[in-house]
């Protein structure tokens, strides 16, 4: 189990989360943030800081996000474990469900 | 009882008293229902997921594996393990610890204490435990702070740091938890990081291997009460410059292209960071975890500045092979029975020297 980022986050990607991780296992996507599930240790440190409210334990997504509950595990498939995302540096393809949402109006 | 197991070489011979779990373990198995109750980004869960992470390789009985406490935040670790374990009395986990592991040889006894727990009410059972060589693994959460009394200075605190009961900065000179250890005899100590969970897992698994007291000093972020204290090591620009990974058998060396490296001073014996140059390469020191004397791991605990963190060593300083505790005592008592026969409890205890107090 671990932390998810859901819907609120695409084509926003605030990331005070990033600067929260004690870890460094928040990466970045071309739409959204994903945090690797094996590398997050569950501290909770990046759920409150974020201003969409998108970050979620793993069995709390609400409904209405579900799709999102295994985005970020799916994601990391491909990609292994880099160990830090600062010098793994940006993923290069989202998740799916990332690249199918409906684009975010600006403002 | 006689202890068929012997040292010969590296490796913890110890490990075969432990039975070994049925079927293969995973991260899961070592995770118990408790909800963890640190401070969201405490750098304890970092730790808690590495030794959970770690657990598996050694693939023992999780039945006989425990995991004993003192008191402090790092302390309510037991508690998230799905071992058997022991929120103990503030400082004496290293005294209970050794009881389980002289006793019953059947476990893994590892300990999980704070700066605060080992170094002050502790600091005597902890040396004590070190000196015997009692085949135990103590974890040192060193965080610099007493965060579960939220905010008092700790005895690794720097001195001149302001908290609530230093408002005008401590003066207290800190304890160094590497130097205490080797001084106070220590057969395995190392010092590691929170968030470098390769690092961290690396030195679980050779603190495990190791026949006696291992003693590694973990350097753990305290996010509420002084937080960033290890960021000049975790920062990955900085890091190159301050960080000194220890590896036995290898130069030491360090810095951007590894241009900075440690030398010893021929006139005083003491040790200090130079630049590498064609001229002195060839006398950059070389580590010895191994080496029967513990002057140079004690040199090498000094090097770093205890403000700026600067020359940090991290990895295994000294790694020796001595008597272990628990092994001398099961011989003794073996032998005591060969000479004087099994003894008899209720007969000591009523005892033969008495007297009677007279009004």
């Amino acid at each position: 189990m671990a932390y998810v980022i859901a819907l609120p986050c695409v084509d926003v990607k605030d990331k005070a989360c990033v600067g929260e991780c004690p870890v460094d296992c928040i990466y970045e996507g071309p739409r959204k943030m994903y945090i690797h599930p094996d590398e997050c240790v569950d501290c909770g440190a990046c759920e409150p800081v974020c201003p969409m409210e998108a970050i979620f334990y793993e069995d709390a997504v609400p409904d209405e996000w579900d799709g999102y509950r295994t985005t970020d595990r799916e994601v990391f498939a491909e990609v292994g474990s880099p160990a830090g995302a600062e010098s793994a540096g940006p993923l290069p393809t989202d998740h799916p469900v990332v690249a199918g949402a409906p684009v975010r109006e600006q403002g | 009882m006689t202890d068929a197991v012997t040292h010969t070489g590296s490796g913890n011979g110890l490990l075969q008293l432990v039975p070994k779990a049925e079927a293969k373990q995973s991260m899961k198995d070592f995770k118990s229902d408790q909800e963890v109750r640190w401070c969201p980004g405490c750098g304890d869960y970092a730790i808690l997921a590495a030794v959970q992470g770690f657990m598996p390789e050694l693939g023992l009985a999780k039945e006989n594996i425990v995991f004993v406490s003192g008191i402090g935040c790092s302390s309510r670790f037991p508690y998230y393990m799905n071992t058997y374990g022991m929120h103990s009395i503030h400082g004496r986990a290293p005294a209970i610890a050794t009881g389980l592991a002289t006793s019953r040889r059947d476990l893994s006894v590892w300990v999980v204490t704070g700066d605060g727990d080992a170094l002050s009410i502790g600091g005597n059972h902890l040396i004590h435990a070190l000196r015997r060589n009692v085949n135990l693994k103590i974890l040192l959460f060193n965080n610099r702070i007493y965060g579960l009394t939220k905010g008092q200075y700790s005895p690794t605190s720097e001195v001149g740091k302001i908290t609530k009961s230093t408002p005008m900065g401590s003066l207290d000179a800190p304890f160094n938890p590497v130097s205490l250890a080797i001084g106070a005899e220590a057969s395995f100590v190392a010092r590691t990081i929170d968030s470098d969970r390769k690092h961290l897992t690396d030195t679980l698994r050779q603190a495990a291997d190791h026949p006696g007291t291992a003693l590694i000093e973990i350097y753990q972020n305290c996010n509420i009460f002084n937080d960033g204290a290890f960021d000049a090591l975790k920062d990955k620009q900085q890091a190159q410059e301050t960080l000194i990974h220890l590896e036995h058998g290898q130069p030491i060396r360090f810095g951007t292209d590894r241009t900075r490296g440690v030398l010893r001073n021929q006139a005083t014996g003491d040790l200090e960071v130079v630049t590498v140059t064609a001229h002195n390469e060839a006398d950059i020191l070389v580590h010895d975890a191994h080496s029967t004397s513990p002057t140079t791991a004690f040199a090498l605990s000094r090097l770093a500045d205890p403000d700026t963190l600067h020359h940090t060593p991290i990895g295994v300083f000294r790694n020796i092979q001595r008597p272990v505790y628990d092994t001398a005592m099961a011989d003794q008592l073996d032998t005591a029975v060969d000479q004087k026969g099994k003894g008899d409890l209720a007969a000591l205890l009523a005892g033969t020297d008495t007297w009677t107090v007279e009004s």
